[in-house]
C-alpha cells in the first residue's frame, strides 16, 4: 500500500526527479574536474613556466566551474529533498483520510498514542530515507565510481589500486559494526522507555507513594533505572565511537600510502606533482560518502520498517459499509429522513474479541415520538446499544430494525444524518463554541446556533465569556466545565433537528436545577422526535415512555416509573438511595 | 555598608543562578579533572588535524621538490601515520571521555529532578498535569543530554580547532594566511543571514507540526464523533488546509538549506581561488613552496567544515535551553516543598487526633473546611457522612499533613502534627483510598511496597487477615503474579482487599479509608466488611462511610455538610437528637426494611 502510494507520488513528480538526479549527476562530474584543474595549475606553478594571465584565467575558470557546481546543487536539493518533504505530507494526507475511514473498533484496540507516532516517526523515516537516503546514495554513488575511474585513468592505476584497500577495509567495519551498534541502541531505547514508564507510574500514584513514604524508596528505584540507561548509551558510545576513528584510520593508512608511493612515483616522473595533488583531493572526496554508506543502509532499512507498520494501518479496511440494499437508495439517501420508529428483536452482541455477550436477547419497540431511557450499572451494555443503532459496529440482520427496515438496509449516511447523538464526556474540538455547535459546516444560521444553546441551558454562560460565541475552546482556549461541555454538545446535538435525539449519560456533570430546565427544553425539543437518554440519576429519567434496566447484557426490568416503582426490585432500590441522598441534601440546607 | 554589598553578592548569585548556561556548565565541577583530561584529548585530535597537512607540505617541498637530502619519505610517511593513528586514538579517548562525563551529569540533573519533584506538596500535582511533569523528567532531560553529548562537547572542540587553523597559517605565512580569510567576512553574513530566517521559519515549522500532532490527537480520540456526525470531509478539509501550510513552511526550510550548504562550499572554492591567484605571482618572485600553497588548501578546507554545522548545533543549542530553563524553573519551585525528617521523632502514638477549629482552602480563600472542631480518642472509630464534596475527603488528608490547613490546629495526641518529622506521622497512618493504586510488579511487592522490612511471611499474613489470600492463591502465579495497567487483571473488589492487605502489613496506628462504593460483588462486599472490622479493631481508625452497617457501628459519626461539622454523636444519639442524620438514616432504613 504505502510502496504504491510512493509509487504513484514518484509518477506524479517524474519531471522533478529526473531534473534533481541530472543536476545531481552533473554536479558530482563537474565537481571532480576540480582537483584536476587544482592540480594543472600547481604543476603550472612548480614548473615556472605559465604567466600570470593564464594562471588567472585558470582561476577564474575554476570558479566559474565552482559557480556552476554550486548553481546545480541549489537545484538538485530543491528538486529532491523538496520532494521528500512533499512526500511525507501527501502520505500523512492519505493516512489521515484512511483512518477517518476506519470504523471506531479500531481506536479501541490502537492507542492514541501509537497511532501519533506512526504519523510523526514513520513518515519523519521515510521522508529521511527519500531526502537523505536517496540523494547520498547516488550522489556517493557517482562519487566514489566516477573518482575510482579518473584516479586509476587519468593519474595512476597502481597507485589507486593501493590506496584504496584500506578503504575497503574501512567499509567492511562500517557494515559489520551495524548489527552490534543496532543492537546496543535499542537498549539504549529500551532503558530510557523504562525510565518514561517509571516516572509515569510514580507520578500516577504519587498519592500512594507519599501516603506510605514511599519516595526514598521510589527515588532509588528510579536511580537503578537512570544508572541502567546511564551504562547503556555508554556501552552504545563505547561501540560508536570507535567507528569514527577505526574508519578514520584506515583513511590514514590511505593517506599515508598515497603519499609515500604518490611521492615516489612522483620524483621518478611516473606522475606530475599536480596529479599527486590531484589525487589526494579525490581521495579526500571518498571519505564522505564511505563514511555515510552505513547511515544510508540504516535510513533504508528504518524506512522499510517504517512502511510495514503503516501498511497494517492500511490494510485495515472498516466492516462497515452499505450493502447492496442501501446503495440502491441512490440519490435519495440525501433527501430521505427517517421518522424514528425503532424496533429491537432478540438482539444479542459480543464485541469483536470479546469472550461475553455486551448484549443478550434484547427486544423493544420504541415508536417515532416516544422516549427511551436506559439505566443500570456501569458495563450493562447502555453505551453498546446505541453504538450498534449509531452503526459503529456491525448488526446481524434481522435485529435492529428503523421505521420497519432493517438498519443494514439504510444507507450508514441516512442513519446517522437521522440522530443527534450526544456523548457521555462531552467531547469537544479545540475550536471555536459555535464552530463546536454547528461542528464546522456552514448550513446553520448564528441565530440557529443560539437557540439551540438556549435549548441546552448554556446560552447564559456562553454570552459570558470574553468572546462569546467565538470563544475558543479547549487547549488553546479556556477550559469549560464538564457540565458546560455537556450542554454544549446538547446544542450540538440538538441543531440537527434530529428524528433520533441519543444522550448517552450526558447530564451526569449538570447540577440537578439546571438538569430540570434542560430537560423541560428537551421535552419540547422532543415532541415528534423520538429520544433515547442514558441515565445513572432517576431524576433525568423518571417522565419517559419507557424505561428500561440493563443489567450484564440483559433487560432486567422494563415499564414506566410508577410500574418499576411497583415492582420493587434494581429500579425502585436506586430511587429510595438517591431520594435518601437528595433528602439529606436539601435537609442540611434547610437546619 | 555590609549590607549594600550583601545584597550586591545576593544579585550577582541570582544572576548567575538565573543565566542558564553558567548554570549548566556548573555541573561539570564534580569532572573537572576528567574535563581537563578531555581537553588534553581535544588538543592532541586538533594538534593532528593540523599536523597532517604541514607534513605534507614537507612531503612535497623537501621531498618532491626538493633536492632529496632531508628526511627519507619512508620517514615522512611513518610520521604521517603515527599522526592520525595520535588523532584517531585521542579522538576516541575524547569522545569517551566527553560521554562519561556528560552521562554522569544527565543522570545526577534527572535524579535531582525527580527527588525534587518527590518531595513537592500534593497541591503541585493538583495543580500540574503528570504528563506535563513526565515531559520535564524526560523529554526535557533528553534534550539536554543531546546538547550536552552532541554540541557543547563538539564545539568546544571546533573552535579549539578554528583556532588552531588560524594560529598555524599566520605563522606559516602571514600575508598568505590573510589571503585565506579574505573570504571569512562573506561566510560570516551568510551564515547570519541564513540563520536569522532559518530560525524564524524553524519556529513556524516547529508550531505547525505541533498543531498537526495537536489535531491529529484530537480526531483520532474524537473519530466516533466526526463519523456518528459524517463531519469526515469537513474535518478532512480542515486537516488538508493545516497539511499544506505545514507543507509550505517545510519547503522555505529545504529551500533556504538549498541555498545556504553549497553556498559554503561555493565560498570555500572561492578563497583557493584567490590563494592560488595570489600565489601566481607570489611563486615566481618571492619562491613560495608549493607545499604552503597545499598545505593552506587543506587547512582553508578544514576551516570550513566546523563553521557548516555551526548553524545546526545552535539550534540544538536553543532547544536546549528551553529545556534547561524549564527543568531549573520546576528545581526551583520550592513552595511548600516537604521536608520528611524536619521535626520531633514520633514516639509511639496511642492515636488521639483532634481538630481544633481548622480553615481549610486548596486555593485562596474558597474555604472547604469551615471552622472545623472534632476529637476522636485513641482505639475509637470515626465515620465521616456527608455529601459529595462536602469536604470529607480533605479532613482525611489532612490528617497525613498532605495539605497545609491556614487556620487552626491538628493535633495528634495533643501535639500538633507540625512538630512532628513528616516521615515518622505518615508512617504511622496507612491510607486505603477508593481508587486503589496498584504499582506494576507482582502481589507481593504491592502489599509492602518498597519496604524492606516487611518480609514476605509478614506480607502473606497481611494478605490472609484480610481475606485477600483466597483470591491470590488462585491466581496462577500466586503472590508472584505480575499486576499490569493500574491493575486492569484484578476486579475492583479484589484490589480493594489486596489494598486493605497493604494497609495491615504496614501496621498503622491509624487507619483510613474511603469506603469504596464502586459495585462489587455480594460475596467480595462481606469479605471487606469482615475484614474492615478486623483491621480497624485496637487502631483508631476514619472512615468516609456510605454503608449503614458501617456507620452503625461507628463510635462516633461527623456529619459534615458544605465545610461544617454539623452533627457529632453515636448512631442512637443522633437519631435521637432528629437532625439532618435521623432524615438519612430513615431514608435508607425504611428501604432496608
Amino acid at each position: 500500500m504505502v510502496r504504491q502510494f510512493i509509487k504513484s507520488f514518484i509518477r506524479s513528480n517524474l519531471l522533478y526527479y529526473t531534473l534533481g538526479t541530472l543536476a545531481l549527476v552533473s554536479s558530482g562530474v563537474l565537481q571532480l574536474a576540480l582537483p584536476k584543474i587544482l592540480g594543472y595549475v600547481i604543476d603550472l606553478l612548480t614548473l615556472r613556466t605559465a604567466t600570470l594571465a593564464r594562471i588567472s584565467w585558470l582561476t577564474l575558470g575554476m570558479l566559474g566551474l565552482a559557480a556552476l557546481v554550486f548553481s546545480l546543487k541549489v537545484c538538485w536539493r530543491y528538486l529532491l529533498m523538496g520532494r521528500a518533504r512533499d512526500l511525507e505530507c501527501f502520505l500523512r494526507d492519505k493516512l489521515f483520510s484512511h483512518l477517518q475511514s476506519l470504523p471506531v473498533k479500531f481506536f479501541h484496540s490502537h492507542k492514541t498514542g501509537d497511532l501519533m507516532a506512526y504519523a510523526i516517526n514513520d513518515l519523519n523515516a521515510i521522508r529521511r530515507a527519500f531526502a537523505f537516503g536517496l540523494v547520498f546514495f547516488i550522489d556517493g554513488f557517482i562519487m566514489n565510481s566516477f573518482s575510482l575511474v579518473v584516479m586509476g585513468e587519468s593519474i595512476s592505476f597502481r597507485l589507486t589500486a593501493i590506496s584504496i584497500i584500506p578503504l575497503i577495509v574501512a567499509l567492511f567495519i562500517i557494515l559489520r559494526i551495524r548489527t552490534p551498534l543496532r543492537r546496543r541502541f535499542t537498549r539504549v531505547q529500551e532503558a530510557y522507555a523504562k525510565i518514561s514508564e517509571q516516572t509515569h507510574e510514580n507520578l500516577s500514584g504519587i498519592r500512594v507513594v507519599k501516603a506510605y513514604v514511599q519516595e526514598e524508596p521510589e527515588i532509588a528505584r528510579l536511580n537503578e533505572t537512570s544508572l541502567n540507561r546511564m551504562k547503556a548509551m555508554l556501552d552504545y558510545v563505547r561501540l560508536s565511537a570507535g567507528l569514527g576513528p577505526l574508519v578514520e584510520l584506515c583513511f590514514g593508512l590511505s593517506f599515508t600510502l598515497a603519499l609515500v608511493i604518490g611521492s615516489s612515483f612522483v620524483s621518478r616522473g611516473v606522475i606530475t606533482l599536480g596529479d599527486f595533488v590531484a589525487f589526494n583531493t579525490y581521495l579526500a572526496m571518498l571519505i564522505r560518502p564511505i563514511s555515510n554508506v552505513g547511515r544510508i543502509v540504516e535510513v533504508w532499512q528504518s524506512a522499510f520498517a517504517s512502511m510495514d507498520r503503516l501498511d497494517e494501518i492500511f490494510e485495515e479496511h472498516t466492516d462497515i459499509v452499505d450493502g447492496p440494499e442501501a446503495q440502491s437508495w441512490g440519490n435519495q439517501s440525501n433527501e430521505r429522513r427517517l421518522r424514528g420508529d425503532i424496533t429491537i428483536q432478540n438482539l444479542s452482541f459480543t464485541y469483536p474479541g470479546a469472550s461475553v455477550e455486551a448484549l443478550k436477547n434484547i427486544s423493544l419497540n420504541l415508536k417515532a415520538g416516544q422516549t427511551l431511557a436506559i439505566i443500570g450499572p456501569t458495563g450493562s451494555g447502555k453505551t453498546t446499544l446505541v453504538n450498534l443503532l449509531l452503526r459503529l459496529y456491525p448488526v446481524g440482520r434481522g435485529h435492529l430494525f428503523v421505521d420497519g427496515t432493517d438498519i443494514n438496509d439504510i444507507p450508514i449516511e441516512v442513519v446517522r444524518a437521522s440522530i443527534g447523538y450526544v456523548p457521555q464526556d462531552g467531547f469537544l474540538f479545540s475550536a471555536s463554541i459555535l464552530d463546536n455547535i454547528r461542528f464546522f459546516s456552514e448550513v446553520h444560521s448564528e441565530s440557529q446556533v443560539e437557540e439551540a444553546a438556549r435549548l441546552a441551558s448554556v446560552y447564559d454562560n456562553i454570552v459570558e465569556f470574553p468572546d462569546g460565541f467565538d470563544t475558543v475552546v479547549g487547549e488553546r482556549g479556556i477550559t469549560l466545565s464538564g457540565g458546560q461541555k455537556q450542554r454544549v454538545s446538547i446544542a450540538r446535538a440538538i441543531i440537527r433537528d434530529p428524528a433520533i435525539l441519543i444522550l448517552d449519560d450526558s447530564l451526569s456533570a449538570v447540577d440537578t436545577q439546571t438538569e430540570e430546565e434542560i430537560l423541560q427544553n428537551l421535552h419540547e425539543v422532543l415532541q415528534g422526535k423520538t429520544g433515547i437518554i442514558i441515565a445513572h440519576r432517576i431524576s433525568t429519567i423518571k417522565h419517559a415512555d419507557q424505561i428500561v434496566v440493563l443489567d450484564d447484557g440483559k433487560i432486567i426490568e422494563q415499564g414506566t416509573h410508577q410500574e418499576l416503582l411497583a415492582r420493587k426490585g434494581y429500579y425502585a432500590r436506586l430511587y429510595h438511595l438517591q431520594l435518601a441522598e437528595t433528602t439529606f441534601q436539601e435537609k442540611a440546607d434547610i437546619i | 555598608m555590609s549590607d549594600l554589598t550583601n545584597t550586591g553578592l545576593t544579585n550577582v548569585a541570582r544572576n548567575l543562578r538565573e543565566n542558564k548556561f553558567i548554570r549548566m556548565l556548573g555541573y561539570f565541577r564534580p569532572f573537572l579533572g576528567l574535563v581537563v583530561l578531555a581537553m588534553v584529548m581535544a588538543g592532541l585530535v586538533n594538534g593532528a588535524e593540523l599536523v597532517s597537512p604541514y607534513i605534507m607540505k614537507v612531503a612535497i617541498d623537501d621531498y618532491i621538490l626538493g633536492d632529496s637530502t632531508g628526511m627519507s619519505i619512508a620517514l615522512i610517511g611513518i610520521l604521517y601515520f603515527a599522526s592520525v593513528l595520535v588523532g584517531a586514538v585521542s579522538n576516541y579517548a575524547h569522545v569517551i571521555l566527553l560521554n562519561t562525563i556528560v552521562q554522569k551529569i544527565i543522570h545526577s540533573i534527572r535524579m535531582e529532578l525527580f527527588s525534587h519533584i518527590q518531595r513537592m506538596p500534593l497541591s503541585f500535582f493538583d495543580k500540574n498535569s503528570s504528563g506535563r511533569i513526565l515531559t520535564r523528567v524526560t523529554n526535557d532531560v533528553e534534550a539536554l543530554n543531546e546538547m550536552y553529548s552532541g554540541v557543547l562537547a563538539v564545539l568546544f572542540r571546533d573552535v579549539f580547532l578554528l583556532v588552531g587553523i588560524t594560529v598555524t597559517m599566520f605563522s606559516m605565512n602571514a600575508q598568505l594566511a590573510i589571503v585565506s580569510f579574505a573570504v571569512v567576512p562573506i561566510i560570516i553574513i551568510i551564515t547570519a543571514v541564513f540563520r536569522t530566517k532559518a530560525r524564524a521559519n524553524y519556529q513556524k515549522v516547529r508550531a505547525l507540526i505541533a498543531q498537526i500532532n495537536g489535531f491529529l490527537a484530537e480526531n483520532i480520540s474524537g473519530m466516533k464523533l466526526v463519523q456518528i456526525f459524517n463531519k469526515q470531509k469537513e474535518k478532512y478539509a480542515e486537516f488538508r488546509e493545516l497539511n499544506g501550510k505545514y507543507n509550505d513552511a517545510s519547503l522555505t526550510e529545504v529551500k533556504l538549506l538549498s541555498f545556504f550548504r553549497p553556498s559554503a562550499e561555493l565560498i570555500n572554492n572561492l578563497g583557493i581561488s584567490i590563494l592560488i591567484w595570489y600565489c601566481a605571482p607570489g611563486v615566481f618572485e618571492s619562491g613560495l613552496e608549493v607545499g604552503v600553497l597545499y598545505a593552506f588548501i587543506t587547512y582553508i578546507k578544514k576551516f570550513f567544515g566546523p563553521i557548516n554545522d555551526l548553524a545546526d548545533k545552535v539550534n540544538v543549542i536553543l532547544s536546549g535551553m528551553v529545556s534547561a530553563e524549564r527543568i531549573f524553573e520546576l528545581m526551583d519551585n520550592d513552595e511548600g516543598l516537604e521536608n520528611l525528617d524536619r521535626g520531633n521523632a514520633l514516639p509511639e502514638v496511642k492515636g488521639q487526633i483532634e481538630f481544633r477549629n481548622v480553615w481549610f482552602a486548596y486555593n485562596d480563600e474558597d474555604w472547604v473546611l469551615k471552622d472545623v472542631s472534632f476529637t476522636i480518642n485513641a482505639g475509637e472509630t470515626a465515620a465521616f457522612v456527608g455529601a459529595t464534596g462536602s469536604g470529607k475527603t480533605t479532613i482525611i488528608s489532612l490528617i497525613g499533613r498532605f495539605y497545609e490547613i491556614q487556620k487552626g490546629q491538628i493535633l495528634l495526641d495533643g501535639v500538633d502534627i507540625r512538630e512532628y518529622k513528616l516521615r515518622d506521622l505518615r508512617s504511622r497512618i496507612a491510607v486505603v483510598m477508593q481508587d486503589v493504586f496498584l504499582f506494576s510488579g507482582d502481589i507481593m511487592s504491592n502489599i509492602r511496597l518498597d519496604n524492606e522490612s516487611i518480609s514476605d511471611a509478614d506480607a502473606i499474613q497481611a494478605a490472609e487477615y484480610v481475606s485477600a489470600n483466597n483470591f491470590i492463591e488462585r491466581l496462577p502465579g500466586g503472590y508472584h503474579e505480575e499486576v499490569h495497567e493500574r491493575g486492569c487483571t484484578l476486579s475492583a473488589g479484589e484490589k480493594q482487599l489486596l489494598s486493605f492487605a497493604r494497609a495491615v502489613a504496614f501496621n498503622p496506628s491509624i487507619l483510613v479509608l474511603d469506603e469504596a462504593t464502586a459495585s462489587i460483588d455480594a460475596e467480595t462486599e462481606k469479605l471487606i466488611q469482615e475484614s474492615l472490622a478486623r483491621i480497624s479493631k485496637n487502631r483508631t481508625t476514619l472512615i468516609i462511610a456510605h454503608r449503614l452497617s458501617t456507620i452503625r457501628n461507628a463510635d462516633k459519626i461527623i456529619v459534615i455538610h458544605k465545610g461544617r461539622i454539623r452533627e457529632i454523636g453515636r448512631h442512637d444519639d443522633l437519631v435521637a437528637a432528629n437532625g439532618i442524620y435521623r432524615g438519612l438514616y430513615e431514608m435508607q432504613y425504611a428501604w432496608a426494611q
